[in-house]
């Protein structure tokens, strides 16, 4: 688990384009939206395609994304729940 | 009715972006392309949209904010923008993935960003403007046409301050691209060298210049907007003659009031005969200035022109670097920017000091 949110600290950092923000300095429980790291709607757009193209996981039912997108956290557990092993 | 200049911005491959005046020094360059000097946009622009902004967005709302600082006006009544290219880099980035990725799990920030409006958008977005929004995207007349859709509005009454300006960037891909139309020089050229030289091709451009129009004077108004017009495809040398005169009579102006020309001389010798016949018949002992020196040359770069026109107008001075012949007159009045793009797209701007 801890090797999966590194992994994906480094990815939201990157694919979101997180010029200021170091992969290290997003807490694993940390809020992603609004008064957390502040990411927005597209933001939220732009880890869904993240989690096809990393993980292939695609998200059924998009009621589930503020539960899923909460924290890196709680994706990291949606991925491990969904993942299918190789 | 008079339209006045009430601010200007401009981010170009000189320092203009610093200051907001006409840099000291130009920065030397070599070579067939002039890349814009950036300024740390995060003075303007947050950075959690910064992180989402292509070189072109952040030039043109940099060029925006710039302008409306020195007009004193925090939301204009229009917004209103050229661009020939629009923003390329974005195009690129989201028709490759689309290529790379069989048209599957493409994200949606560069496409949102790849429109040509995307420019005259964020601006809005930034400044919460619900004004009147418009992108013209016209070739070499995309910054005319915006300043002619400005000053309609303004001459109905319809506003009393208009954003308007142009933009356009130049990408490795672009770049490429345009060089295999065989515009640019094949031989090393410097900023010195260009405007004398006598070999065909010019050198590759890129940048934004914005101006707050309006129909009373700002607090750092310096110069009126007095004319503008666009000509065609022109049959012939002698055909753009007449256009200029009657150009300056409409606007009451006569040849020996023009102060200085300001012509869009870009070092390719069939393009500038235009610039020469025009200086010879019509200006004769009159001061030339030209700037493509400094900017490159792109389908908007007459607002860099106009920028400059208007700097001048507001020092009354001409920058050494940007004197090509000629004595200036201790009182600048008028100036005349006469620019083409391609000997296809022509355009004359008239300048009157305040």
């Amino acid at each position: 688990m801890e090797k999966l949110m590194a992994a994906l600290k480094a990815q939201i950092v990157e694919q979101l384009n997180l010029q200021e923000v170091k992969p290290e300095d997003i807490g694993d429980d940390q809020p992603l939206f609004k008064d957390g790291l502040g990411l927005d709607s597209i933001d939220a757009l732009e880890i869904i395609v993240l989690l096809q193209q990393h993980y292939g996981i695609r998200i059924a039912n998009p009621e589930q994304g503020p539960e899923i997108f909460r924290s890196v956290r709680t994706i990291a557990e949606f991925i491990t729940a969904h993942q299918t092993p190789k | 009715m008079y339209i006045y200049i009430q601010g200007t911005g401009c981010v170009s491959p000189q320092e203009t972006a610093a200051g907001n005046t006409f840099p000291a020094a130009v920065l030397p360059w070599e070579g067939p392309r002039l890349k814009a000097w950036e300024p740390d946009y995060k003075q303007w622009i947050d950075v959690k949209l910064i992180r989402r902004m292509s070189r072109v967005i952040k030039m043109g709302v940099a060029a925006a904010k710039l302008s409306l600082q020195e007009a004193g006006v925090e939301i204009p009544d229009a917004i209103i923008t050229g661009t020939a290219y629009g923003c390329l880099d974005d195009t690129g980035v989201f028709l490759s993935k689309m290529i790379n990725q069989q048209e599957e799990m493409l994200t949606p920030t560069a496409f949102i960003q790849s429109t040509h409006n995307t420019v005259a958008g964020q601006i809005a977005l930034m400044l919460g403007c619900h004004a009147y929004n418009n992108t013209f995207v016209h070739k070499g007349f995309s910054f005319e046409s915006a300043l002619l859709d400005s000053i309609m509005i303004l001459r109905e009454g319809r506003s009393s301050s208009i954003l308007a300006g142009a933009m356009d960037e130049l990408t490795n891909h672009s770049f490429n691209i345009l060089s295999r139309f065989d515009l640019y020089k094949k031989e090393p050229v410097t900023h010195e060298q260009l405007l004398k030289s006598t070999t065909h091709g010019t050198v590759a451009g890129e940048g934004a210049a914005c101006f707050v129009l309006g129909t009373e004077k700002g607090p750092n108004t310096k110069a009126k907007l007095t004319g503008l017009t666009t000509l065609y495809k022109p049959a012939g040398k002698a055909e753009i003659s007449p256009d200029i005169t009657s150009f300056l009579a409409a606007h009451n102006c006569s040849q020996e009031e023009v102060s200085l020309v300001i012509t869009g001389r870009n070092g390719d010798a069939a393009g500038d005969e235009w610039y020469e016949y025009v200086e010879d018949t019509l200006f004769a002992g009159k001061p030339v200035a030209g700037f493509k020196h400094l900017c490159g040359e792109y389908p908007t770069a007459a607002s860099f022109g106009m920028w400059m026109g208007n700097r001048i107008l507001a020092e009354q001075e001409v920058p050494a670097a940007a004197l090509l012949k000629g004595t200036v007159p201790d009182h600048i009045k008028k100036v005349l920017i006469y620019n083409h793009y391609k000997q296809t797209h022509h355009s004359l701007i008239l300048l009157t000091v305040c």
